[in-house]
């Protein structure tokens, strides 16, 4: 998904290859090695950001998340994933933004043109495109928690756990959310086909 | 008619079609480079506090984590409970301060803690500076409505103390100052990134419940000096300041100063809550 993903900072001398070894030249005080994790997950932050609510400050927000991460580097407890801990920064950015902005925080996001598949009727491709805009639209209109819930889950393609971590809950609220979410759109997405 | 893994697969396949318009990562890489690059202490991530005390210490169990810096992060979810890792290291470090600190032996400053956007210097802080407070960066006189717009952050009232005399905004919106007479009350935005700096010696600072969180009370009069956003220029000359309690709720520091008594203003604290 990436456009510059693993490959690049292999290839680029000195580049670190994980991220523990990043972290660690990062704690150290090596700048490239923070460069190339900003580079590894600036992708996914903006994504996190931008569906959590960030909207067009998803820029801004991913920024600010990396810079705080960078000077909290030494609170990252070493050995554990990088990515949940990031996006946990993300996501909080991202809330205090929405929560300053007095608004609520939409889920901002264009769906893409898919082509169609082989052999797939033009009527075919519509009915997919048409389908897939209505459990957008179904997702969008949850309420604020499940949504969150379902995007980390699914959109953001997020374990239980680190739903958990990224969204501050206890994981039984996270599984709760998901399900009542879960329930919800299935509600609406019959009733819409029917 | 729609199975539950149907639904799932489905999302998961909508999730791959969703556009998120992203710069290219190379650029935010540079960008966030440059930011850091710019701002103070830019070597490195801030090494972990504590570190003279943790070395006379020798190997108190929690010691070797920055537990203040922890602390003040820790605090910013809701909910969240201080470690009781965290609290042995810093009971420890102000007992080491109360019972193991010689003046002959004593650096000029012991300790540096850092906590909802404040940091404490303590130690042997020499004279007290003195003369007229000078006023923070770009700080002007608004009206409470006014600062409400100007501010990216809630500002809290404490119902005890009523409206405010004056208000004023500072440094582009990042601090907010209620004043009542002989009370001050300072609210700037972000408790991740130092925004005052108080050097200060005995009596030391006390850790005190605020509700379901902390907050530290700073009983004597001693050093301010305010750090502008991002570094900005030169920062101001520290000034006087009388007794102060500081906490932080929502992502927000606060310090409340010039209630000369640890009660007073723990009740004014908690009716800002």
């Amino acid at each position: 998904m990436l456009p510059c993903g693993e490959i690049c900072h292999d290839i680029r001398e000195g580049a670190p290859t994980d991220d523990d070894e990043a972290i660690a030249r990062s704690l150290a005080g090596d700048l490239d090695a923070y460069e190339a994790l900003v580079t590894r997950y600036s992708a996914l932050a903006h994504r996190t950001a931008s569906m959590l609510g960030a909207g067009d400050e998803a820029e801004d927000v991913v920024q600010e998340a990396f810079v705080k991460a960078y000077r909290h580097l030494a609170t990252f407890r070493r050995g554990a994933p990088f990515r949940p801990w990031l996006l946990r920064i993300v996501a909080n950015e991202t809330h205090n933004l929405t929560r300053s902005r007095g608004r609520r925080a939409e889920l901002v996001v264009k769906l893409t043109e898919v082509d169609p598949a082989k052999g797939e009727v033009p009527e075919d491709a519509a009915v997919a495109t048409d389908r897939r805009s209505r459990l957008l639209e179904a997702v969008r209109t949850l309420p604020e928690r499940e949504r969150q819930a379902v995007v980390c889950r699914y959109f953001l393609q997020l374990s239980e756990a680190e739903t958990a971590q990224v969204l501050d809950l206890p994981i039984g609220t996270v599984k709760s959310r998901t399900f009542r979410g879960l329930a919800r759109l299935r509600e609406g997405v019959a009733r819409d086909l029917i | 008619m729609t199975s539950s893994d149907d639904l799932e697969a489905g999302l998961l396949a909508l999730g791959e079609t969703l556009d998120v318009p992203s710069p290219p990562p190379a650029e935010v890489a540079r960008a966030v480079r440059a930011r850091l690059e710019s701002l103070p202490g830019a070597d490195g991530p801030p090494a972990p506090v504590a570190g003279a005390v943790r070395a006379r210490l020798g190997s108190v169990e929690g010691a070797d984590r920055p537990a203040p810096v922890r602390r003040a992060w820790r605090a910013l979810r809701p909910g969240a409970r201080p470690r009781r890792r965290a609290i042995v290291s810093v009971v420890a470090i102000l007992l080491a301060l109360f019972f193991g600190a010689t003046p002959a032996g004593r650096a000029a400053v012991v300790e540096v803690l850092r906590f909802a956007g404040v940091e404490l210097r303590i130690g042997d802080p020499g004279p007290l500076p003195s003369g007229v407070p000078s006023p923070l960066p770009g700080e002007r006189r608004v009206t409470l409505e006014q600062a409400r717009e100007q501010v990216a952050f809630a500002i809290s009232v404490p119902s005890r103390l009523g409206e405010p005399s004056e208000v004023r905004v500072s440094d582009g919106g990042r601090v907010v100052s209620l004043f009542w007479p002989g009370v001050r009350l300072d609210e700037y935005d972000g408790v991740l990134e130092v925004a005052f700096r108080k050097e200060l010696g005995p009596p030391w600072p006390d850790q005190v419940n605020l509700g379901t969180s902390q907050a530290w009370w700073i009983p004597a009069k001693h050093g301010l000096t305010y750090l502008p956003r991002g570094g900005g220029e030169a920062p101001a000359r520290a000034r006087l300041a009388d007794p102060t309690l500081i906490w932080q709720q929502k992502g927000v520091g606060l310090r409340l100063e010039g209630v000369g008594d640890l009660q007073g203003a723990l009740e004014i604290a908690r009716s800002a809550l």
